[in-house]
């Protein structure tokens, strides 16, 4: 009973009279100040956790986007270390490896395959008979031998010429064509890695033109508003509705005599750029540039035009700071997330149009190579060589696939509001 | 509401005639000219024929000169592929061939793909669920030409036993099949994940819950009360999706050998038949924003809640 009454209800005014007698019976040594080490157990003080601390804690969770994640730097490790680790280049003819095949016989397999040897046998048998082969006999026996040849002599993974067989023979190491070889005679892997370095940078070249130029252009139009705004949103308008594939075919196909003649114009530093680059890419990149960024500028502006109603903004303005300033320190760093997952997701949507065009044969030009180009290469072969057509187009799809999945998974954890 | 389809129509114009004008620029920027295609004639010649022709004139002239050919349906002539049969001829010959397997297409993409984002929706949650997203992921990251390569190689005999469809097009409809197929599963997968958020979205509503306390059967107030609903934000895509079908059916034809205008415009682009690429895309570039134009208009026909006066967008 005692004991209830001691409890004193919540809100009660009356002072809790045992608790503060018992405030007397300190020890001695309570007033004593703390040591450091006491300190530290006191003080529980958390880091503070920054917006990309965050943002990376719940992304880190997102299994399916890590999962995305590790894939798309395993390929990229593929793209742009692998060159450097294989002794061919994409563009080197491999001598007598035209149409080499992902696999190959070792040496022996491939004499007891030959079918010259049951041939000569037969040969022998009927020279000791008495008699010639007739032509159409040993046609026949040299057919026969070669479908039971290739029954019981399985391949083995990789392709290697014969005169690499031969060279691993006497102890040389040949670095295989783990892919094959295309018609003419080039290692298919190299081409994939040098093919998937293309499409990736050109998605980020392009993902970065987007995001200047619309970034530029929606926070502008965003912050002026009234008069400003509405003539800039009708331009974006208007190129919304501009049929964006067609202009890039058209871009391709009338730039790349343009640039041809600025390339043999002269040997400046532009013309070199040109070269390096190749007409085709760089009327992507145009392209990019005048059509893509209107979803980029509608989707900042918009965020703008929320921002810009905050407090913060009109205190930065009493402070007499200029609208440049306030759109660069105060707008911008503001709706970063949704900068950050647009930009993100326009890298697989650039890598789809290149290889779209690539395909088209009005990507990138003729002795380089882009995973679009290789498929377009693959496709006359398709039904003998069809890994020639589906390695590329493999890798193409999970490249674009896992940006996908990585860019919703980014956007999830930076944009923890648009979840559903 | 007239007002505001003055105003699209107007866009509409304004677009057409920016891609008209870009054409036409591009067209004139290209270097070269018309009449260095065989041998080298003189220079009295050349400035002959571009007095004939009307080369020597100001670009301004030539392009009101363009704009007036153009508006009696006068694209030009070929100059390579089919030497000086009229742009136009080809276009009215080889569209109908692309627009009917595009309507196809998209037909299907339609009738299977929104049901199946519906289903998503309904089933949410359930191993369902996860297979139609993996499917649809899948299917928005994988570029039209693989789709359709695999196709033509499994099942026109690459694979032992599978040879169910030719592999030529030869306008039979079993030839249809495979292309439209290809054509038509990029949009499919496309609307049934719009049709799966803007079903979540419908289902949680509270007009489902008072469908749901009047004791509807379930059927019917996923069809009749939410689905309809869902289905406005979807016929936004459509649009686009037309578009882009138009344009990917380039790839489906060259994969598949259809003689359609696509695979005719990228040959065309290929040996660099001028008059054929700015006639072909002003056309087509016409086809995609009327369409567009059309879809938009039915959105703001089909949901009265839109305001159209005070700028609904």
């Amino acid at each position: 009973m005692a004991d209830k009454k001691r409890k004193r209800a919540m809100g009660s005014l009356r002072p809790d009279v045992d608790d503060i007698l018992d405030w007397n019976s300190l020890p001695q040594d309570a007033f004593a100040p703390a040591s450091s080490a006491e300190k530290e157990n006191f003080i529980q003080d958390r880091e503070s956790v920054s917006y990309w601390k965050d943002a990376w804690r719940r992304l880190r969770r997102n299994k399916v986007a890590m999962v995305a994640m590790v894939i798309i730097l395993l390929i990229a490790l593929f793209a742009f270390v692998g060159p450097l680790l294989v002794p061919y280049s994409y563009d080197q003819v491999i001598p007598g490896a035209n149409n080499l095949h992902p696999w190959h016989y070792s040496l022996e397999d491939l004499a007891a395959m030959d079918p010259e040897l049951a041939v000569e046998e037969a040969r022998a048998a009927a020279e000791a008979e008495g008699r010639e082969l007739s032509r159409v006999e040993e046609a026949t026996i040299r057919a026969q031998a070669k479908a039971a040849g290739t029954e019981d002599i399985k391949p083995k993974l990789f392709g290697y010429t014969n005169d690499e067989l031969h060279r691993m023979e006497n102890g040389e190491f040949v670095f295989p064509h783990v892919f094959g070889c295309d018609n003419q005679g080039r290692d298919i892997m190299v081409r994939t890695m040098i093919g998937a370095r293309v499409s990736m940078i050109v998605g980020i070249c392009c993902a970065i033109i987007v995001l200047v130029i619309g970034a530029l252009y929606g926070s502008i139009s965003g912050y002026c508003g009234g008069r400003v705004d509405t003539i800039m949103q009708r331009i974006v308008e208007i190129i919304y509705t501009i049929p964006e594939v067609l202009i890039i075919l058209l871009l391709g196909s009338t730039l790349k005599p343009i640039f041809e003649e600025f390339q043999n114009s002269g040997d400046g530093f532009l013309q070199q750029m040109v070269t390096l680059l190749g007409a085709n890419l760089i009327s992507i990149f145009i392209t990019f540039g005048l059509l893509y960024w209107v979803t980029m500028s509608r989707l900042i502006r918009g965020q703008i035009l929320q921002l810009k109603q905050q407090e913060y903004v009109t205190a930065a303005r009493a402070l007499g700071a200029s609208g440049g300033r306030i759109i660069k320190r105060h707008l911008l760093p503001n709706c970063i997330g949704q900068i950050v997952t647009t930009t993100f997701l326009q890298i697989p949507s650039a890598i789809f149009t290149e290889s779209f065009l690539s395909f088209l044969g009005m990507g990138v030009s003729a002795p380089m190579t882009s995973l679009g180009s290789m498929c377009s290469d693959g496709l006359k072969g398709l039904t003998t060589y069809p890994y020639r057509l589906f390695i590329p187009a493999a890798i193409l799809s999970l490249m674009i696939l896992c940006l996908n999945l990585f860019g919703d998974g980014l956007r999830d954890a930076l944009d923890p509001r648009l979840k559903k | 509401m007239a007002k505001y389809i003055l105003k699209r129509v107007l866009m509409a114009v304004i677009t057409l005639f920016i891609v008209i004008c870009l054409t036409f620029f591009l067209m004139n920027a290209v270097p070269g000219n018309p009449w260095l295609s065989e041998k080298t004639p003189s220079p009295a010649t050349i400035a002959a024929l571009n007095e004939k022709y009307g080369l020597d004139q100001p670009v301004i002239v030539q392009l009101g000169k363009y704009l007036e050919n153009l508006a009696h349906l006068d694209f030009g002539n070929s100059i390579k592929m089919q030497k000086d049969r009229p742009v136009m001829d080809i276009i009215t010959n080889m569209f109908p061939i692309s627009a009917g397997i595009g309507a196809i297409a998209i037909a299907w993409a339609i009738l299977v793909g929104v049901p199946l984002g519906c289903l998503a929706a309904y089933k949410r949650g359930t191993w369902i669920d996860s297979l139609l997203r993996v499917i649809c992921t899948l299917g928005i990251s994988m570029p039209g030409f693989v789709i359709a390569t695999m196709l033509l190689h499994i099942l026109t005999g690459g694979v032992e036993g599978l040879k169910l469809f030719p592999t030529m097009f030869d306008g039979t409809p079993k030839s249809y099949v495979l292309p439209c197929l290809a054509l038509g599963f990029y949009p499919m997968c496309y609307l049934s994940r719009q049709t799966r958020t803007a079903m979540l979205d419908a289902i949680n509503q509270e007009y489902i819950k008072t469908a749901r306390a009047k004791g509807l059967k379930n059927g019917k107030i996923i069809f009749k009360h939410a689905l309809r609903n869902a289905l406005i934000p979807v016929i936004t895509y459509l649009g686009p999706q037309i578009a882009f079908t138009l344009c990917g059916g380039f790839v489906v034809e060259t994969v598949f050998t259809i003689p359609g205008l696509g695979r005719y415009f990228i040959s065309s682009i290929q040996s660099r038949d001028y008059p054929l690429i700015m006639g072909t895309t002003i056309f087509l570039a016409a086809f995609i924003i009327v369409m567009n134009l059309i879809v938009d208009l039915l959105y703001k026909l089909v949901d009265p809640r839109i305001n159209l006066t005070k700028g609904g967008n």
